[in-house]
């Protein structure tokens, strides 16, 4: 079978920065074919320039009943997706502000010929907190956050340190299994937005790039590995390391598997006939912790079974 | 100028103050010229040539019924499917008698297979439930047919059930379907999120033209049955502009429609990039040059604050639901806020589909802010569905100059059941607490927002004078309603919510001469008999159309 597409949903309330975060990525695009889906809309429009320039294709999702399934446009638009001639490698999602990205992700991610890559929500570190308290939209906000994988936190540099000291408290509070990202004019990187890093067949090692936005280490198991073992070890990733990607070789079947994980979500699903070509480890900036948890995932990779 | 028609009727209840009872209505070229008796209108018939029509003799006239919300479209797409239902459905082209156990679900279920569903592509029913008809899963359905495809609606659309060959029918790689957590293959059963992939695949023979069109003229059917000479599309398109508008013209805009057709367009349309409210109000202003005499546009325009009653998605204050669950919000109430200020300052009529008190509170807080802002008399901003509310947002409602357009079949359908799995008795026996309003002299219609309750004005305002659930308890007796609120919310109010008042809604001269006959008196029979009074059928424009028995 062909693989299934993977889909990024941003979600993120209003004035969270989302439609920036689309305009950049279509102002930038990257190498990998990407299909942008907008369904929302708000002060901040997606560029129609951008759009008309873009080479990937943009979808805004129309309006479907109220009440049921019929004329449903966001199943369509993923089936129009997948029959383009040329499909896209990833799709990303802009959630309506309104809507629950773990719904959405539900829909999207077991949607025929899809799968989910992970929820990201935007948050406007000014305004968050206050907006979680709103009368009407307060509950909508925390459910938004507690979804996320990645919280992909927007104007940081408004913010005295004792601020973003609170803030992170707060939202690790509020959204448990998140890890953050900090981001200013709705950059970031694709490596962490959709995972868009490619397994390099060299040595591990650190690859900075963007200004040292985020850096990428690459693992190379020498032996299959132990799948339980690396489950449990992805587990235990500090909150530093925000994905993990690659092909590696399980030790049980002696098939290839597809190891995926976002913040605390990990997929791990049979790639028969792929070679292996091991982790790569996807980090915002440089960090210390990188070094352990590359440690620690190739001590849990080469480690034999109990 | 053609000849004068009176019509006599045992009784004409004109729903016009000054003089509410009549037995004769002159009628020309489609308007009323006078009505009183037949010595009253003697000046007139003096002068002008006129013949009598004694068929109404027997009958009681009213003016002809308006449902100020329904939805065509849905009830298209509905209408063509297979009804088998634990009550009675009377249809325009059948009645589907109720069908209350697994085992009668399964025979009937049989015989649609073999007989009417047999030439059909896909056999889809609907009305399935399981407090009725029990276990109804694949191998059931397998057992029926092995090679028809079988797809059981679940009565509220929340989940559909599909035997072997309906699955392999929709084509979809099977091990994409065995993966997903909200489909379960083995039961057959298609829910929640798994739902929509079911739904997808059957879209294409629900929304194939030829089916749409003669779901469409069932439709027709339908309005008419339920005695209507007007209502109002709350919603338009639905889906697509181009293709909804070319099938409504040539269906409902016919020449032998019975009924016209107020449109009233959705204020946001999605689905070209261009979401500014300014772009909107020119779209919205741009449909006016369409207007024919069945289908046409006006002043007024719908927005949404939360989401659908009956799938528990209306937006609650506290204490919110027993589950904790949230509801959802159809915009974001600041997206909300900012159309309906371009509406507001554009001088339109603002339709506010609302279903709980919080979807309320935003709609009457904007509505506060724009009063603030720019005060507007006889602005008619309505609260469509009018579902949760507290005695409190009444008293709003009227202090800031708002109607209510109120889904009362709420009250016999749900009431029960989110007494006791949603909000508890005190909140759902006070749904659409119309007696409220009636005391408050808060103008209100009455809807069945077709499909969601039957097209039955008579059915709707049986609702509202008795509250009586499904099983037959009295739902908060203090917000029933009078039969005479209950007539003008299905005949003048409902006009009014339209903003059509001056042409329809009730009997006098100048008016359109739309009469719905009926067999009985409203106002005589007992106020528990009100839905089991027959209907003849209409008078639309002067010229009587009967019900095909
Ligand atoms: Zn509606």
């Amino acid at each position: 079978m062909t693989p299934r597409i993977p889909v990024t949903v941003l979600s993120g309330y209003l004035g969270s920065g989302k439609t920036t975060i689309v305009n950049r990525r279509l102002a930038e695009p990257g190498p990998l074919r990407l299909a942008v889906l907008v369904n929302d809309f708000g002060a901040v429009n997606v560029d129609a320039r951008l759009i008309e320039a873009a080479d990937s294709p943009v979808v805004e999702l129309a309006n479907g009943c109220v009440c049921c399934s019929i004329g449903d446009d966001l199943g369509a638009a993923l089936d129009a997706v997948a029959a383009l001639p040329q499909p896209p490698d990833h799709v990303l999602l802009e959630a309506s502000g309104v809507a629950d990205p773990a719904r959405i992700a539900m829909t999207v991610g077991y949607w025929p010929g899809f799968r989910l890559d992970a929820i990201v929500v935007a948050a406007d570190a000014e305004t968050v907190r206050k907006r979680a308290q709103d009368k009407y939209v307060g509950n909508l906000v925390r459910q938004q956050l507690a979804s996320a994988d990645l919280i992909a936190l927007t104007k940081t540099d408004l913010l005295y340190e004792h601020q973003a000291d609170d803030l992170q408290a707060w939202l690790a509070l509020v959204a448990p299994r998140a890890r953050l990202v900090e981001t200013q004019f709705g950059n970031i990187p694709n490596a962490l937005l959709i995972g868009q890093a490619s397994p390099s067949p060299t040595a591990p090692g650190y690859h900075g790039s963007h200004a040292d936005i985020f850096v990428t280490a690459t693992l190379n198991p020498e032996t299959p590995v132990n799948l339980p073992r690396l489950k449990a070890a992805l587990d235990a990733l500090p909150e530093t390391v925000h994905r993990v990607k690659g092909l590696v070789e399980d030790a049980e079947s002696g098939e290839t598997v597809l190891v995926q994980s976002v913040g605390a979500r990990h997929e791990i699903t049979p790639a028969p006939g792929l070679a292996p070509t091991g982790l790569v480890l996807i980090a915002p900036r440089p960090t210390a912790s990188l070094d352990a948890a590359v440690e620690a995932l190739s001590r849990a990779c080469t480690e034999p079974a109990d | 100028m053609s000849e004068i028609t009176v019509f006599t009727a045992k009784k004409i209840i004109t729903m016009n103050a000054p003089m509410p009872e009549a037995t004769a209505v002159a009628v020309r070229d489609g308007r009323i010229v006078e009505v009183g008796t037949l010595d009253t209108l003697k000046p007139w018939l003096d002068a002008h040539p006129h013949s009598i029509d004694n068929r109404f003799a027997g009958h009681v006239l009213m003016p002809g019924f308006i449902d100020p919300h329904l939805h065509p479209t849905l009830g298209a797409t509905l209408l063509p499917c297979h009804f088998i239902t634990a009550m009675e459905w009377v249809l325009p082209d059948r009645t589907c008698a109720p069908v209350t156990s697994h085992e009668a679900y399964l025979a009937r279920l049989a015989e649609v297979v073999a007989n009417e569903g047999a030439d059909e592509e896909i056999v889809v029913t609907w009305g399935f439930h399981r407090i009725w008809h029990g276990n109804v899963d694949r191998e059931a359905l397998n057992a029926i047919s092995a090679t028809k495809p079988i797809f059981v609606w679940q009565r509220s659309f929340h989940e559909i059930i599909a035997n072997d060959a309906a699955i392999a029918w929709m084509g979809t790689a099977r091990e994409d379907l065995e993966r997903h957590p909200q489909i379960d293959l083995a039961s057959g059963r298609f829910f929640e999120t798994g739902l929509a992939v079911a739904v997808q695949a059957m879209n294409k023979v629900l929304l194939a033209p030829q089916r749409y069109m003669k779901g469409l003229e069932l439709v027709k059917r339908t309005v008419h049955l339920g005695g209507h000479t007007t209502i109002g599309e709350l919603a338009y398109p639905l889906m697509n502009d181009q293709l909804e508008w070319q099938v409504l013209s040539m269906t409902m805009g016919a020449k032998d429609t019975p009924f016209r057709t107020k449109m009233v367009p959705r204020a946001l349309q999605r689905g070209n990039f261009e979401g500014s409210p300014e772009e909107d109000v020119r779209r919205v202003a741009e449909y006016a040059e369409r207007s024919t005499e069945k289908m046409f546009f006006g002043n007024n325009i719908k927005l949404f604050t939360d989401g659908g009653f009956f799938a528990e998605l209306m937006q609650m204050r506290g204490p919110g639901f027993i589950d904790g669950h949230h509801g959802e919000w159809l915009m974001a109430p600041e997206a909300f806020e900012t159309y309906a200020r371009a509406f507001w300052l554009a001088g339109k009529q603002i339709h506010v589909h609302c279903t709980g008190d919080m979807g309320l509170e935003l709609a009457l807080d904007v509505l506060q802010k724009l009063q603030d802002e720019k005060p507007r008399f006889n602005h008619r901003f309505t609260i469509e569905h009018f579902g949760v509310s507290n005695p409190e947002q009444v008293q709003r409602i009227k202090d800031l100059g708002a109607i209510v357009s109120a889904n009362v079949y709420y009250v016999h359908e749900l009431g029960e059941a989110y007494w006791q799995k949603s909000i508890g008795y005190e909140r759902a026996s006070q749904m659409a607490r119309l007696g409220s309003l009636e005391r408050a002299g808060v103008k209100f219609a009455l809807h069945s927002d077709f499909t969601m309750a039957p097209a039955m004005p008579l059915n709707s305002a049986w609702v509202a004078v008795n509250r009586i659930a499904e099983s037959g308890a009295v739902l908060c007796p203090e917000e029933c309603i009078s039969v005479e609120a209950a007539m003008r919310a299905i005949t003048i109010d409902a006009a009014y919510v339209l903003g059509m008042e001056d042409e329809v809604g009730s009997i006098r001269a100048g008016k359109k001469a739309d009469f719905t006959v009926l067999e009985q008196d409203p106002f005589a029979v007992d106020p528990t008999a009100l839905r089991d009074i027959p209907i003849w059928g209409t008078v639309f424009e002067g010229t009587p159309f009967p019900i095909a028995s």
